[in-house]
């Protein structure tokens, strides 16, 4: 077996490092024969298998509203209105919408289903997938409890922040649901509302001829001794500290419950 | 003296990494492997690699031609013996066709420097389904690791033949792995051969020699 | 596993990237790739979204081919974006999960891969690596059918462009290694086709494309967008 498998090698060498025959008339003259081939040139980076995906992270989308556009109660184009979703919100950032489903009309057409930014609180519309851009991809989640006065980010499911809160006066309560933070200011300069400050999507059910709209934010605050406390009118306020450690924490996107 | 650098790898080791002497006894030309940094300007090119020349090609190409003639034989024997069905005759067919027109381009390019076709011998591995499967995922595997191998070390002017064939020698064996049932995309980066490991493993098939 | 059974292939030629239409159209596009209308396709695909080249700062020059390796490399780095978003893409909306286990398995096999290499382009290039575009699938990962002759197609381009790139570089280790990305690719176009029902290699060579091609081609799909702007400076009003 030994002497086989050493013949075939030497059968295999002279084979591998012969030199070339011509099939026609005499060229130039052959390559010296055994003339050894080079080693491969190193390569200037390896790499090793990675592992396949992980798909068990829950994500969130959400998505720029790319132009104005009817929301509809079923993913068809005759279904009755919801509301209208603008391309700008009152601030002037990208109108983003959170998807939270997905169908296909009788054509075949993708629609979504999104969280609405509108009274009633919690409202959700269909609309055609043409009409939102790209998503993004978010992992986190907040979590406020209005009874406990607490609001906690979660990434991944688990609990990475956790701040004491101001939440509504009863007169203008903060409203219980589920949204989404929809934009996000700084260098504002209005202690009001403290270094930074979270829109989202969610509005006062009482302030509904407020400038602006009338829009839950979550926020930063120049009286930080109210807190915690039912204090605001509406808005969720943080200690600038702790507002400043959540927009370190917090993408735009990120749905928010409020209990 | 060459300076050695880890070589830049990323993601999960599939297998145990070599020994330190094993490492070693590797030589410095797999210890070249250079993580670039802040520029690809200042990469490093591996030790003992001498600049391309047209001779050079003619020996690359011609032992890049031999593994070609090898498939090309296999495919035809296969087709010839009949006894491959369903998918696999159609992948016979299909491949064999492909690898002679690799054989073709190749002696195209070589010109009268073209070596001539290796005496071979397949024995059942052209009438039995799962030999064939063997052999034919073995020499493509084998030529799509020779390919990488040694496209660098070409000349400039014959490295776009050499990448228009083995994209589609690394579709053969994705193919023949699939059918198979084996991962068709074993690596993130497919690994170079040397001419010497290419020796090794067919001298280990026993294809190459007369009958 | 053998046998007799071979299920035929459905046409496969001229599944390219250039053919897919814009708005909601896909398939149809797709499907009317064997007829009349790809030079319309063309046509309409020409003008609109973002290019691979307007990502990069400095881009190759016109000819489309580069005149350093670093240049090639950005371009190469862009497109590895553009491929692993998109599988990574299609596992988060939850559409891999609803295939079936082989074909949930080769997406995630080449998502990885695709991440694998944007890692290693990006520490390749240090600090001239580039950003992650910001991209709009536009419901084509969200969508088996269209995501599996999208990534098909996809594979197939990126086998042509290493094709076409690997000759250029001045650095020879670097064609080493892009020889490597090249036949790994390939296998990713050849499992995909098989994957969809297509024959996993069409022709005896894969031909090469010109970074501009490739950009071309990038363009029509408009899956390069522009990032939403969340963030302002306006005075909030906010309830309070």
């Amino acid at each position: 077996m030994a002497a086989v498998c050493s013949a075939a090698l030497a059968a295999a060498a002279v084979v591998l490092a012969t030199e070339p025959r011509g099939t026609s008339s005499p060229g130039p003259a052959p390559v010296p024969p055994r003339a050894a081939l080079p080693d491969p040139v190193a390569p200037v980076f390896r790499v090793r298998t990675p592992r396949p995906l992980d798909d068990s992270i829950r994500v969130y989308h959400s998505a720029p509203v790319l132009r104005r556009v009817e929301a509809r109660t079923a993913p068809e184009p005759v279904a009755p209105p919801v509301a209208a979703l603008e391309q700008l919100t009152p601030e002037r950032t990208t109108n983003i919408v959170l998807a939270v489903g997905r169908a296909r009309d009788a054509r075949g057409r993708l629609w979504v289903r999104v969280r609405l930014p509108v009274l009633p609180n919690g409202s959700t519309g269909w609309v055609p997938r043409s009409a939102l851009g790209g998503y993004v991809e978010v992992r986190t989640r907040l979590v406020v409890n209005r009874a406990r006065l607490t609001a906690t980010l979660l990434r991944d499911g688990r609990p990475i922040f956790h701040a004491r809160v101001g939440v509504g006066v009863p007169a203008s309560p903060t409203p219980s649901g589920d949204f989404y933070v929809r934009n996000k200011l700084t260098n504002f300069d209005n202690p009001f509302y403290g270094p930074v400050a979270f829109g989202t999507s969610g509005r006062s059910p009482v302030l509904t001829d407020w400038p602006g709209g009338g829009f839950i934010g979550i926020h930063g605050t120049n009286h930080p001794e109210l807190l915690p406390g039912r204090v605001s009118h509406g808005c969720i306020r943080l200690r600038n500290e702790d507002i400043l450690d959540l927009a370190r924490l917090m993408t735009v996107g990120t749905p928010v419950t409020i209990v | 003296m060459t300076t050695r650098r880890r070589p830049t790898t990323i993601g999960q080791p599939a297998e145990r990494l070599v020994s330190r002497r094993a490492f070693l006894a590797r030589g410095a030309r797999s210890a070249s492997v250079v993580a670039l940094g802040s520029g690809v300007a200042g990469a490093l090119v591996a030790s003992g690699a001498s600049a391309p020349t047209p001779a050079g090609d003619v020996r690359i190409l011609n032992y890049l031609l031999l593994l070609e003639y090898l498939q090309e034989a296999l495919y035809a024997e296969a087709v010839a013996a009949g006894r491959l069905r369903g998918e696999l005759r159609r992948y016979a067919r299909i491949a064999g066709d492909h690898e002679q027109q690799h054989v073709r381009a190749l002696r195209d390019i070589l010109g009268s420097n073209a070596r001539a076709k290796p005496q071979t011998r397949f024995g059942e591995a052209v009438r039995r389904e799962g030999r064939f499967v063997a052999a034919a995922l073995t020499l493509e595997e084998t030529a799509a690791a020779a390919y990488i191998g040694q496209a660098a070390n070409l000349t400039r002017e014959r490295i776009l033949a050499v990448a228009r064939i083995v994209a589609v020698e690394a579709r053969h064996a994705a193919w023949i792995r699939d059918y198979a049932g084996r991962t068709p995309a074993p690596s993130a980066a497919d690994a170079a051969k040397s001419a010497r490991q290419v020796e090794r493993t067919l001298a280990r098939t026993g294809f190459v020699g007369r009958r | 596993m053998s046998g007799d059974a071979d299920p035929a292939p459905r046409v496969d030629d001229g599944l390219t990237l250039e053919e897919l239409d814009a708005d909601g159209a896909l398939l149809e596009a797709i499907d009317s790739v064997y007829g009349d209308s790809r030079a319309d396709l063309l046509r309409k695909a020409a003008f609109g979204g973002a290019a691979l080249l307007g990502v990069l700062a400095r881009p190759p020059d016109a000819t489309g081919a580069p005149k350093k390796d670093t240049a090639v490399l950005k371009f190469d780095l862009v497109f590895e974006y553009l491929q692993s978003s998109f599988y990574l893409g299609a596992v988060r909306v939850g559409t891999v999960q609803r295939m079936a286990p082989e074909k949930a398995r080769w997406a995630h096999v080449l998502g990885a891969h695709e991440l694998a290499h944007v890692a290693i382009l990006r520490k390749v290039l240090g600090r001239d690596a580039v950003k992650k575009p910001f991209f709009n699938f536009r419901g084509v990962t969200e969508s088996e059918s269209a995501f599996t002759r999208t990534a098909v197609a996809m594979e197939d381009l990126t086998v042509a462009m290493l094709a076409g790139q690997a000759p250029k570089f001045e650095n020879r280790a670097l064609v080493s290694a892009v020889f490597s990305l090249l036949t790994t690719e390939a296998r990713h176009a050849a499992w995909a086709r098989r994957i969809a029902g297509f024959t996993p290699v069409a022709n005896a060579f894969d031909e090469p494309k010109t970074l501009a091609e490739v950009d071309r081609v990038v363009r029509a799909t408009r899956f390069i967008a522009s990032r939403p702007r969340t963030r302002g400076r306006g005075k909030p009003r906010y309830s309070g």
